[in-house]
């Protein structure tokens, strides 16, 4: 499904404006781009934004007592036409006729090519090996790296049909690449441990 | 065979050994320190001791707020990788997989170490059997790993040829293992055995601690053990083929000097017997114990032996002169004739019966071992005379328990126990000694031991004593200390190829009949019908 447009395209990450205001893919979701027969660029969901369309503009209050959430963009419909939602992604490998590559794609994807969300077959095909953690723990956003992982991980445990063995590779996975650094492990493992 | 593995080898030395960090999901306490292992290098395959084990993290803020109460997950995704366990092992042997030679040979001394991410695996039986080799003839199987249920065999034709030794506290079962051990090597036919059995319990049945009865060595092993008393009593009770008079004649200076703190003499009062030996010879004692008090001012004058001293040497030795194995003469002729049995490849046990206190023990051991190793003496210059095979004289090994009771510091240069852990190899007599405390025993002499066996010593001392001289004592001293109290031994030495923890086969009926059956095979030659112990 196609779920937004690059509008800025980097060896890195790529933004891209979402179709549909205020809701962005999930954090730590999985993205793909087509960007030729048969090969797509993956990315994860590293950001999102929603802002005034004119950089220079700050959003103004619009609720009253009897008007808010919602009802807001119900009484304005010109929102949607001066807000816009963008996302962020990082780039984390490549499906080239069913072979996967986990790493950095040689070229950054086209501008205004389509985002589109990825299928459970998708994230699952894409997940079965866990290097690209990796390059999650690289990133240099605005959200902390354990943060990222952590939402990545449990947006694929979800994917997965919340696959147990899945999410204890992970989790050691984690654990290993995070051995260093004790308080982010702790916070990322905390993060991720279901709640049942 | 399928090995299980148990890590990797990611750092080591060759001088201090080679440290594994376990797979995570090996626990430390699945191993036990001592545990013998194999390394697969690429071209050779290490055969290998655990000597020590730690726990480690990765980082340290871990250990200042350890996750208690961690969610199960969080508990799995740290174990192995924040927190983890290394092991450190010790190869011992090798063999090279590359060259079909070592295949024939067995392994072989370590001369390198594997590189990094070597795989350490458990070892498997046919490990064990490579190293250790299969039951049968002089390989006698003493027990059995801990953790599994296959023979560890020690060579008896290489423990009999030097002294040994048995250690352990009480209780941890080295009369027992001595009984094993001279079981197979009576049945085995490796030596000829001389027992001092101090508290009689070797040659007839016996109640264990737990209270069911065992059987003795004469039972078990019939003809071939001939059993010597120094209690008329108890020797017209039992099954005893001969009972031993000794005489007064028989006891020298020598003897009283091992005798000195049994008898609390002085060293001058004690030197004094020197002085009578020099005057009277072999009569000396006798001598002494009919003087008047005339009559001993008088040798004090003409010997210079100080009067004090030999008259409380006298008021001692009366004490002595009374016990009931004591006769004014005895001809060697009992002990002679003792020494043609064991000859002959026969092995004979010297029960005290009622006279087992130090003092007996230490003054009757002393007595017939001197004799025996005279005559030893003699047979081995024959030998070397005539160059005659026949005339070679077959292994003897002198069983004698609380050991240090000879070859402590003070006396071990000055008893014949002594002389034969030093130097005896050479006559073919060796020692095995049984003790609770090595540390009691002349270095000197520990050194000497060529196979070591003990069970749990928790003195530092004793555990320094019984590593004298061993390499890699370090590592040993970990699996001395996490042995059992009870039927847990660490293997070391010359009989073993390499240090072994082992479980002691049990003195059972099993044992019995194993022994049975192999005794039978190998029956003695017929005995000429001169022998006095031909049945
Ligand atoms: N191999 C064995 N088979 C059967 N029982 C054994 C064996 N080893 C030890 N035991 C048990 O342990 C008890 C003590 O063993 P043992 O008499 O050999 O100890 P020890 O080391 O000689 O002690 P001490 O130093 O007091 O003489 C035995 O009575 C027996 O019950
Ligand atoms: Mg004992």
């Amino acid at each position: 499904m196609r779920i937004g447009e690059i509008i800025e395209s980097t060896s890195t990450h790529f933004v891209a404006e979402g179709f549909e205001l205020n809701h962005p893919p999930a954090l730590g979701s999985f993205v793909r781009v087509c960007v030729g027969e048969g090969c797509d660029l993956y990315g994860v969901v590293c950001y999102g934004e929603t802002g005034s369309l004119d950089p220079g503009r700050r959003a103004v209050r619009r609720s009253t007592e009897e008007s808010f959430d919602d009802q807001i963009y119900r009484e304005s419909p010109q929102l949607e036409h001066v807000l816009r939602t963008e996302f962020t992604s990082l780039a984390v490998g490549v499906i080239e006729r069913g072979e996967v590559l986990q790493c950095l794609p040689s070229q950054p994807p086209p501008l205004h090519f389509s985002v589109h969300g990825c299928s459970a077959d998708e994230t699952t095909l894409f997940t079965e090996n866990l290097h690209y953690f990796r390059i999650l723990l690289r990133a240099s956003g605005l959200v902390p790296v354990e943060q990222l992982l952590a939402a990545n991980i449990r947006q694929v445990h979800r994917g997965r049909g919340e696959d147990k063995d899945w999410l204890q590779r992970a989790a050691r996975e984690a654990a290993n690449l995070l051995k260093y650094d004790y308080d982010r492990l702790m916070t990322l493992l905390y993060a991720i441990e279901p709640t049942s | 065979m399928e090995r299980s593995r148990l890590g990797v080898v990611t750092d080591g030395a060759f001088n201090t050994g080679l440290t594994v960090r376990l797979d995570a999901d090996r626990s430390t306490e699945d191993l036990r320190v001592g545990e013998f292992v194999v390394i697969e290098g690429k071209s050779n395959r290490y055969f290998s001791m655990i000597s020590d084990m730690q726990l480690r993290v990765s980082d340290p803020r871990l250990l200042s707020s350890p996750p208690d109460d961690a969610p199960p997950l969080v508990a799995h995704a740290l174990a192995g990788t924040s927190t983890y366990a290394t092991v450190e092992v010790k190869p011992m042997l090798m063999l090279d997989l590359t060259s079909d030679l070592d295949e024939l040979r067995g392994p072989q001394s370590v001369r390198t170490i594997p590189m990094h991410f070597a795989a350490l695996y458990e070892a498997s039986e046919m490990d064990f059997a490579t190293v250790f080799g299969k039951e049968g003839g002089t390989n006698f199987a003493v027990g059995t790993p801990v953790t599994m249920d296959i023979p560890i065999c020690l060579r008896l034709d290489r423990f009999v040829e030097r002294s040994n030794g048995i250690f352990g506290q009480s209780g941890t079962g080295k009369s027992f293992l001595a009984r094993l051990l001279l079981s197979g090597i009576v049945t085995s036919r490796a030596a000829a055995n001389l027992i001092f059995d101090m508290h009689s319990e070797y040659a007839f049945d016996k109640q264990t601690e737990d209270g069911h009865w065992v059987r003795g060595l004469r039972e078990l092993l019939g003809s071939q053990v001939l059993v010597y008393s120094l209690d008329a009593e108890a020797a017209a009770r039992r099954n005893v083929d001969v009972t031993l008079i000794i005489g007064l004649n028989q006891i020298e200076a020598e003897d009283i000097m091992l005798l000195a703190d049994e008898l609390d003499l002085t060293a001058t009062t004690a030197a004094t017997a020197g002085l009578l030996g020099d005057q009277y010879g072999d009569d000396w004692l006798r001598q002494l114990l009919a003087m008047s008090p005339d009559e001993l001012a008088q040798f004090c004058q003409s010997s210079g032996a100080h009067p004090e001293a030999t008259k409380a040497l006298q008021r001692k030795l009366r004490e002595v002169q009374r016990r009931g194995y004591l006769t004014e003469k005895a001809s060697f002729s009992l002990i002679d004739e003792m020494v043609t049995a064991l000859g002959k490849g026969r092995s004979a046990i010297l029960e005290f019966g009622r006279h087992d206190s130090p003092l007996d023990y230490m003054l009757v051991a002393n007595i017939v071992t001197r004799r025996v190793r005279r005559l030893y003496q003699q047979k081995m210059e024959r030998f070397e005379e005539t160059k005659a095979e026949a005339d070679r004289p077959l292994q003897l090994m002198i069983t004698l328990e609380e050991a240090h009771k000879f070859l402590n510091p003070t006396v071990a240069r000055q008893t014949i126990f002594g002389t034969i852990a030093r130097e005896m190899r050479k006559y073919n007599v060796t020692l095995m000694v049984i003790d609770q405390r090595p540390s009691g025993i002349d270095p000197e002499v520990m050194s000497q031991l060529g196979t070591r066996i003990t069970g749990l010593l928790t003195e530092e001392r004793d555990i320094d004593a019984v590593l004298t001289g061993v390499s890699g004592r370090s590592f040993l001293r970990g699996s001395l200390a996490s042995l059992d109290t009870r039927q847990q031994l660490l293997l070391m030495g010359h009989a073993v190829p390499m240090p072994i923890t082992v479980r002691t086969r049990s003195y059972d009926k099993e044992f019995y009949q194993d022994i049975q059956r192999g005794g039978r095979a190998q029956e003695l030659p017929d005995v000429v019908a001169t022998d006095i112990w031909a049945e």
